[in-house]
């Protein structure tokens, strides 16, 4: 009769993934992140906090070294809990990649309200459109974009078209769950 | 041109802003855009592009379709190079599943997407001469030749634009003998029609005068828009994902990364011309190539086609080069039969953005040439 075990161990926390080249230039500089698992080989960070979005891009930018100034494209995700804005970073000159992820409660936002975080298009042009487009089509707010306008969708446009809890207007007649065929 | 109208300006002619709306109907306008142009006078002083007339939501179709459908819908997103929106696509889904892609099918993939930017850019180099006045049947020229690579298209993927070819974990089907044997007599003939091309238009006085010394694109703001393709490697940008993030089976091959104006930093129309007239030769040398490198038999696709094709969970970023830059694609998976969020990048839509930069202050009959040069294909743009 095989030995009786215990009670299966409780299921320890994973450990902390080792902070990267990118979560270690940054922390120097006095910048909290968090690591989170790698998107096909590619770093990806999150912010502790999403007030050290500007100065962190700005460094990242500038920096002759590391030099992620080339601005990929910004994504809007209406994640579970979360809005996420996700900034994809490489370099004209060097093959660094790194991706920034700055992660917006749901239960922080006022009903009513869309989330908001930082612009960049203050010091960046290419995130001007970018910002734009995840204002019209999962409505994140990019505070302090000189122009927030939609951009694909008319500017008259109910709702906004990628969040998880959008109807198309026609599904709205027919009383139709989100997301379903006609 | 410039020269002649700020003469005028100086000897005392009376000026007034204007806001004019060029488009969305506006025939060089490769789709439709509408530009709200503010003028002083005959010059450009500032430019407001209204995207969003060819909107189709390709996003919310992706999320809100299976793989196996939406795989079917990305030809459209870009359609004068719908090989290589597939391959973004295809490349990203790979790279998340794991999925490795048999060698025979990266060899096609790099044949069949080189032909594509030969067609794109004939395209381009047909329709830019009629932007720019060149009515005398030239447009035709390029066109005969796109034809025949259409042709070859339509032999290996059913269809001459929206291909469907390139799929998740390989490519759709093989071609036949023949097949290889026309493009290779395409291939032979090819650089002798792009020196007829040459011959009318490089040197041609008309040519020059509508194109030099404008649209003039500094490193600086190209970097600043994160703009990519031709239009940077004009100026003398080394960028060219072929080379700085090497995929496929580009690493084996022979080819040159066509940057110009190292010196200057700064490129002109004129070189954002010439840089895809040589492309296309670097795209017929690298299909010489695959011809003979190529396995003639072998595994064409390494994940099963089929209705229910799921990819595991994780989350990606993969882009290709295509005629008009980095094009690439960001994909969150959980694991069931459609994908959470898809995001395109398109370089259309990034190059687009500078375009505000690029007219200020030149003449209005000077638009449509830096407008075409930068190669912006609508589609593209509004997905």
């Amino acid at each position: 009769m095989p030995a009786e075990h215990g009670a299966p161990a409780a299921k320890e926390p994973e450990a902390p993934l080792p902070i990267g080249t990118f979560g270690q230039f940054l922390k120097e500089h006095g910048i909290e992140t968090k690591r989170l698992p790698d998107s096909v080989g590619v770093e990806t960070i999150e912010l502790a906090k999403s007030s050290d979005l500007d100065g962190a891009m700005r460094l990242l930018k500038s920096s002759s070294e590391i030099a992620l100034d080339f601005l990929i494209t910004i994504t809007g995700v209406d994640s579970q809990d979360t809005f996420d804005s996700v900034y994809h970073l490489w370099s004209y000159t060097n093959a660094n990649e790194l991706v920034i992820k700055v992660l917006l409660p749901k239960a922080e936002v006022k009903s009513g309200q869309l989330p908001t975080v930082a612009s960049l298009s203050r010091f960046w042009p290419a995130a001007n459109w970018h910002e734009r487009e995840e204002y019209d089509l999962v409505g994140i707010r990019y505070i302090g974009h000189p122009y927030l306008r939609r951009i694909l969708n008319p500017w008259d446009w109910d709702g906004h078209p990628l969040r998880r809890d959008y109807r198309q207007p026609i599904d709205a007649l027919n009383n139709k769950a989100p997301g379903s065929f006609r | 041109m410039v020269g002649e109208l700020t003469e005028l300006k100086t000897t005392g002619l009376k000026t007034d802003e204007m806001i004019i709306n060029m488009g969305p109907q506006h025939p060089a306008t490769h789709g439709v855009l509408r530009l709200i142009l503010t003028l002083d006078g005959e010059f450009v002083k500032h430019t407001e592009p209204v995207l969003g007339h060819l909107h189709r939501a390709q996003e919310w179709q992706g999320q809100n379709r299976t793989w196996f459908q939406y795989q079917a819908l990305i030809d459209r997103v870009d359609y004068l190079s719908g090989m290589f929106t597939s391959w973004a696509m295809a490349r990203a889904a790979e790279q998340i599943d794991g999925t490795v892609v048999p060698e025979r099918a990266e060899w096609l993939r790099v044949t069949v997407a080189e032909m594509n930017r030969i067609t794109s850019h004939l395209l381009w180099l047909g329709t830019y001469l009629i932007d720019l006045g060149a009515m005398f049947g030239f447009p035709f020229y390029p066109f005969r030749e796109r034809e025949k690579l259409l042709d070859l298209f339509e032999e290996i993927a059913g269809q001459r634009m929206m291909f469907n070819y390139i799929r998740i974990g390989g490519v759709m089907r093989a071609p036949k003998d023949e097949w290889y044997k026309k493009l290779e007599h395409f291939v032979h003939n090819f650089p002798a029609r792009i020196d007829e091309y040459e011959a009318i238009v490089t040197e041609n006085p008309i040519f020059l005068r509508r194109t030099k010394k404008i649209g003039l694109l500094t490193q600086a703001v190209a970097r600043e828009y994160g703009m990519s393709g031709p239009c940077v490697r004009a100026s003398g940008l080394d960028y060219d994902l072929r080379k700085t993030k090497p995929y496929s089976v580009y690493p084996k091959l022979d080819f040159k990364m066509l940057s110009m104006n190292h010196e200057s930093k700064v490129g002109d129309t004129w070189d954002r011309y010439i840089c895809r007239i040589k492309e296309m030769r670097e795209s017929t040398k690298i299909i010489k190539q695959c011809l003979d490198m190529m396995p003639k038999e072998g595994e064409l696709t390494g994940k099963k086609q089929n209705a229910g094709l799921r990819i595991k969970a994780g989350e990606g970023f993969a882009a290709v080069e295509s005629p008009r830059g980095v094009l690439g694609c960001y994909i969150i998976s959980n694991g069931s039969d459609r994908p959470v969020r898809f995001r395109w990048r398109n370089p259309s839509f990034c190059n687009l953005s500078a375009v505000s930069e690029l007219l200020t202050g030149h003449p209005i009959a000077d638009i449509m040439a830096i407008f075409g040069s930068i190669d912006v294909i609508l589609p593209d743009v509004d997905r």
